[in-house]
């Protein structure tokens, strides 16, 4: 095996995982807000793309109209899922939060094909599937949009955890008692991460419904999301990003030397193996906070 | 005038026979009156579980969080009736509860910890004139303002708490036992500097506390509860020549020795 084809290897291995670290990054704002993985992420994505998909095939709007107004519906959407799901469940034990996100995500992918069936539809984003040429290496295209999203997406949250709205999230985050004593309106917060999560759902389902066709497979993203959202940490930004990268890497590389002995689907089990890794060597992940203990 | 109502007109707040209820079973207190006068320092005292803490929750509106509810009562605050309105307008319109156990924003800086504090409508200009104004107060932690709250020591956390609930401007300033865990040089520099902040800024402060001495020495009335009752109130001064008081909250009094533990049960009389 020559280097130029482990670097292609290793490159588009990258733009895929940051694409995972898209689901990611909606997975780790609804954790930094309430501390629950949100199982619906992935219900989120695909409603995401069948938003946009609604909005331009079926009401033939152009994409530079959908995708906008997608965004703006997926929104207020988030709003609309703390209010009515979760607003109820506040103080109770996180494992009742955590089913109720898991009921979210089946509620999604029913609703989805009870609307639109299940047949697969394309996105038609009208990139070329022609690959980049650079130098030796072919590189896709859509993986290159989708990985230049998701590094301004995560520019963006960087800032906006800097303002002050961004700063009382955090809060939030930190204490809910301490967050209601001065003021802070916890369910407000809970739900803007909702529809920030559901926001970045709009981005992550265009590019994927483009790479897979908009589905309710998109849906299974969420394990993908969930495995690089907890190596990263699941309440770190950076440690999504980057544990998107590494996921990326690891399971385009390792799979090309796997898949010959165990003849295909060794992806899957390289990703099975970064979950179970990272949650029995470093349950906080790479860049997720400790909780403090004063010496 | 009658009495009772020319109490309530100089008083910043007024809690008028409150019992709450958690989980809709449990009496937490029982009837409970409490008058804070407009820019007076008043504290409440009493063993664990005596009842402080809910009278605290009840005013600030926190019952909620655990899941507790006023079910008879009023509350007045600035002659308005507060019993119904939520936790966070209640901030809104001036009382700020520092809670028991010194909750800071662990993961948060000092600096950021009183960002996240500041009203939405507060202008950066403002805010970055209270923090200086709490920098002032709290020089500690103007050394420490961007290292990580949670790595503060015990004292420094609960000046941060303090000066957290100071960004929101209250005209009520209520804490939950401040002196919790502290050392005595530290408790009394942190009592110093409350007694600062009501004079100089004019707020009314409602404390808690199991540590009466050091309470009594900058209140000027307090209550003591016990069983979820109010069962004396005086000026301070008269609770600390208080027999009673001397010997089960200040240690003191004549023949604190085992042999009169028995004698001293027959005279806690107010006891249930």
């Amino acid at each position: 095996m020559d280097w130029i084809f482990l670097t292609e290897l290793a490159i588009n291995g990258a733009l895929t995982g940051l694409l995972y670290s898209l689901v990611a990054i909606g997975l780790v704002l609804i954790y930094k807000a309430s501390s629950v993985p949100n199982l619906a992420q992935g219900g989120l994505t695909m409603l995401g793309a069948y938003v946009v998909l609604a909005l331009s095939r079926d009401a033939g709007m152009p994409l530079w109209l959908a995708i906008p107004l997608a965004a703006v519906i997926m929104f207020g959407m988030g709003f609309g899922i703390e209010r009515v799901a979760l607003r109820r469940l506040a103080g109770r034990p996180v494992v009742m939060i955590l089913m109720m996100t898991l009921g979210i995500d089946i509620f999604l992918i029913g609703t989805t094909l009870a609307i639109w069936g299940g047949t697969s539809s394309s996105m038609n984003l009208g990139i070329s599937y022609e690959p980049l040429l650079m130098g030796d290496i072919f590189i896709s295209r859509i993986h290159l949009v989708g990985a230049g999203v998701a590094l301004s997406l995560f520019a963006a949250f960087m800032l906006f955890f800097r303002t002050r709205t961004g700063i009382k999230l955090r809060a939030i985050a930190d204490d809910y008692m301490a967050s209601w004593s001065v003021g802070i309106s916890v369910e407000r917060g809970v739900g803007l991460s909702w529809a920030l999560a559901s926001l970045v759902a709009v981005g992550a389902g265009v590019i994927w419904g483009e790479i897979q066709g908009v589905d309710q497979s998109l849906s299974i993203l969420l394990l993908k999301g969930l495995t690089v959202a907890v190596l990263g940490g699941l309440d770190s930004i950076l440690g999504a990003v980057i544990a998107g990268v590494i996921i990326g890497i690891i399971e385009n590389v390792g799979a090309e030397f796997l898949d010959q002995f165990v003849g295909g689907g060794s992806r899957e089990l390289i990703v099975a193996a970064v979950l179970i890794l990272t949650v029995m060597i470093r349950p906080h992940g790479l860049f997720g906070r400790h909780d403090i203990e004063r010496v | 005038m009658p009495m009772q109502e020319k109490v309530e007109a100089q008083s910043i707040l007024s809690m008028n026979s409150v019992e709450v209820l958690y989980d809709n079973v449990m009496l937490a207190i029982k009837g409970v009156s409490v008058q804070v006068p407009k820019g007076k320092m008043i504290a409440l005292l009493g063993s664990n579980g005596a009842g402080k803490s809910t009278t605290l929750k009840a005013i600030s509106g926190l019952l909620k969080a655990e899941r507790g509810r006023i079910s008879r009562g009023e509350i007045k605050f600035n002659g308005t009736d507060i019993t119904e309105v939520l936790a966070q307008k209640r901030v809104g319109m001036g009382i700020c509860h520092v809670v028991e156990g010194r909750h800071v924003f662990e993961h948060l800086t000092p600096d950021e910890n009183l960002t996240a504090a500041a009203p939405l409508g507060m202008s950066r200009s403002v805010l970055n004139v209270e923090k200086e104004k709490i920098y002032n107060y709290f020089p500690r932690l103007a050394e420490r303002r961007n290292s990580q709250s949670g790595y503060l020591s015990g004292g420094e956390q609960q000046m941060l708490a303090i000066g957290r609930a100071l960004v929101t401007q209250p005209s009520l300033l209520m804490l939950d036992e401040p002196s919790l865990g502290l050392a005595p040089f530290l408790v009394s520099e942190i009592f110093d500097i409350l007694q600062k902040i009501n004079q100089e800024e004019g707020v009314s402060v409602l404390l808690v506390e199991q540590n009466a001495l050091a309470a009594l020495e900058i209140v000027s009335e307090g209550y003591l509860i016990e069983n979820g009752r109010v069962v004396m109130h005086g000026t301070a001064e008269e609770l600390k020549s208080n027999s009673d008081i001397q010997e089960f909250y200040l240690g003191g009094g004549e023949g604190t020795d085992f042999h009169n533990v028995k004698h001293y049960s027959r005279r806690k009389r107010w006891l249930s």
